[in-house]
């Protein structure tokens, strides 16, 4: 974190759906305000429903902003960018390409498939333990495995800002586990892929711990901050972590925070 | 000491390749076990056939016989009866296909995105698709007379609706997710197209297609016993009305032939371009 310039900048953001059966409006996020700096990775928990996919959707360009500022290198998001990719909370493998040609899928689109980010992309399937795989089918991977291409896919086009919907969600415990470690040995690998800013949303106070530069804690919906934690905990870590007194009581921390998010949700409608 | 231990080592590993050896075998003869049992089935049916028809107990002027029939079929293949009959029929039902797939599948694909145009025709893809196409007949004969045209409307008729339905199904429920994906990495229009929602479509579209070509021939052989023209139909109708019962049946196995060639033939493509649907 030498480099403390804001990459992202949320200002009064307020962001909302239009219900399909009569139009009216009603809000997810409404007066979030933070900044995400270069090379951190930011973990967002919160009451489910609270808005954390509609937030990180708006980053990606997929959903209007209603008001506020959302400006990624000080410039206003309007639609979604090169400089961004997602990885969606299901697996969004496409079912008819094999594991390679997902994982070029967004070079290709971009039109950027050249010797480079053909070499890239090897680089990118033996990173995520799948070398020698290229040639499957999603069909034939399992959950943990599909999330690894999934990585690897909004990893090859080299985005400045990486965003990850509950990506872990449907794995079992285990393998989750596993993923987290994976994550953070990619993150602190080194190479191409070192030092990337990343919005990583998520329910599992422990992996928000393991995982992150700083916590922002969403309010119940429609969302805004709650508390923005740090996380000093020195890099590389490593599982054991996960045992220190101090990261649990952070972990708690978090954890009592988002549950009296839960809880006040009545009182926070009219604030 | 090292010799028990290699011992158990190579008792373990022989558990699970037993097994292996045992299911794969077993699959396979599964699948043979349904082929032989298939064909066992139908020879049966011919040979039970053969011996009421032979024993009298059921007149072979009226029901035929395998052999008649075999018979029969040998000589139309011979002297070339058939062959006029067939082209006729496949193509009324290829033009009608045609018409069916090139109209069909964009027009469904719109109005599955359109959700106000839907609703505007859904009740009338509903009434084409719950009445019984063959009341319009009258109607169609009245419109586009006797020949050719008619039986051609009538394979579009009957085959376009049920791929106008399923394409509208596809597009309408393209799952969101995969288009997302191509919108975050800011993929054109046309390559979202092409890559993202045609794949997705597709097997959907095949399986409608599937669906047509069914319906299709029903349509085109339909149309043929009405309007008493040269096809296949129409050779049976003139071939029961002249009590030429092993001819009549040669041609019903002749259709029957056909239509299982072109399902195999839809099956083939669906394997070749949607294989992955199935398992996911
Ligand atoms: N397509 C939509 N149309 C209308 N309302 C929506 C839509 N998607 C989400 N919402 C509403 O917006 C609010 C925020 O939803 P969002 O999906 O952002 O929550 P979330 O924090 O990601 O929840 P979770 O943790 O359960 O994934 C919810 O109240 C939800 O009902
Ligand atoms: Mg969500």
């Amino acid at each position: 974190m030498n480099d403390s310039s804001a990459l992202l900048e949320v200002r009064d953001l307020k962001l909302g759906h239009h219900s399909k059966r009569n139009g009216k409006l009603s809000l997810a996020v409404s007066g979030l305000d933070f900044d995400i700096r270069k090379n951190e990775l930011i973990v967002a928990v919160g009451p489910s429903g609270c808005g954390k996919t509609t937030f990180l959707k708006a980053v990606a360009g997929l959903h209007p902003v209603l008001s506020g500022e959302l400006k990624l290198d000080g410039k206003q998001i309007t639609g979604p960018g090169v400089d961004r990719s997602m990885v969606f909370q299901d697996s969004s493998l496409f079912p008819w390409l094999t594991v390679m040609e997902n994982i070029v899928y967004g070079l290709k689109a971009q039109k950027r498939y050249d010797a480079a980010g053909k070499a890239r992309a090897e680089w990118l399937l033996d990173l995520v333990g799948l070398a020698g795989r290229g040639k499957a089918h999603p069909s034939e991977l399992s959950g943990g495995m599909a999330q690894r291409v999934n990585l690897a896919r909004a990893l090859a086009t080299d985005p400045e800002l990486i965003l990850l919907d509950e990506p872990f969600a449907a794995l079992d415990a285990q393998t989750r586990e596993v993923m987290q470690e994976e994550l953070l040995r990619i993150w602190q690998s080194g190479g191409a892929t070192a030092g990337k800013t990343a919005i990583f949303i998520t329910h599992d106070v422990y992996e928000a711990v393991f995982l992150a530069d700083r916590v922002v804690v969403f309010s119940a919906g429609p969302a805004h901050v709650a508390e923005i934690v740090d996380v000093t905990f020195d890099r590389p870590r490593s599982p054991e972590l996960k045992r220190s007194p101090e990261f649990l009581r952070q972990a708690d921390e978090i954890l009592s925070l988002v549950m009296s998010q839960s809880w006040a949700k009545e009182r926070m409608v009219t604030a | 000491m090292t010799a028990t231990v290699q011992l158990s080592h190579q008792k373990k590993s022989a558990a699970p390749t037993d097994m292996y050896e045992k299911l794969r075998p077993k699959s396979k003869r599964l699948r043979n076990r349904s082929l032989i049992l298939g064909v066992t089935g139908i020879v049966l049916g011919l040979l039970i056939w053969q011996i009421l028809a032979s024993s009298g107990v059921v007149s072979s002027t009226f029901s035929s016989s395998p052999i008649g029939t075999a018979g029969a079929l040998w000589t139309m293949l011979t002297n070339g009866t058939l062959w006029a009959p067939v082209a006729a029929t496949l193509a009324s039902f290829g033009i009608g296909m045609a018409i069916s797939i090139v109209f069909a599948i964009p027009i469904g694909l719109i109005l599955g995105r359109a959700p106000v145009l839907r609703e505007l025709v859904d009740p009338w893809i509903n009434i084409l698709n719950s009445v019984p196409y063959v009341v319009f007949l009258p109607l169609i004969i009245f419109w586009f007379g006797i020949d050719e045209t008619s039986r051609i409307v009538l394979v579009v008729w009957s085959a376009a609706v049920p791929l106008l339905m399923s394409t509208i199904g596809a597009a309408r429920n393209l799952d969101r997710n995969y288009m997302n994906v191509a919108t975050v990495f800011s993929a054109s229009r046309g390559y979202t197209l092409r890559t993202v929602a045609f794949p997705a479509i597709l097997p959907y579209i095949l399986s409608g297609i599937r669906l047509a070509v069914g319906r299709g021939l029903v349509g085109a052989i339909v149309a043929e016993l009405f309007l008493g023209a040269v096809g296949l139909g129409s050779l049976v109708q003139v071939q029961t009305s002249n009590f030429e019962m092993d001819e009549a049946m040669a041609t019903v196995t002749v259709i029957a032939i056909i239509a299982i060639l072109i399902n195999q033939l839809v099956g083939l493509v669906e394997r070749r371009f949607a294989y992955w649907a199935d398992s996911s």
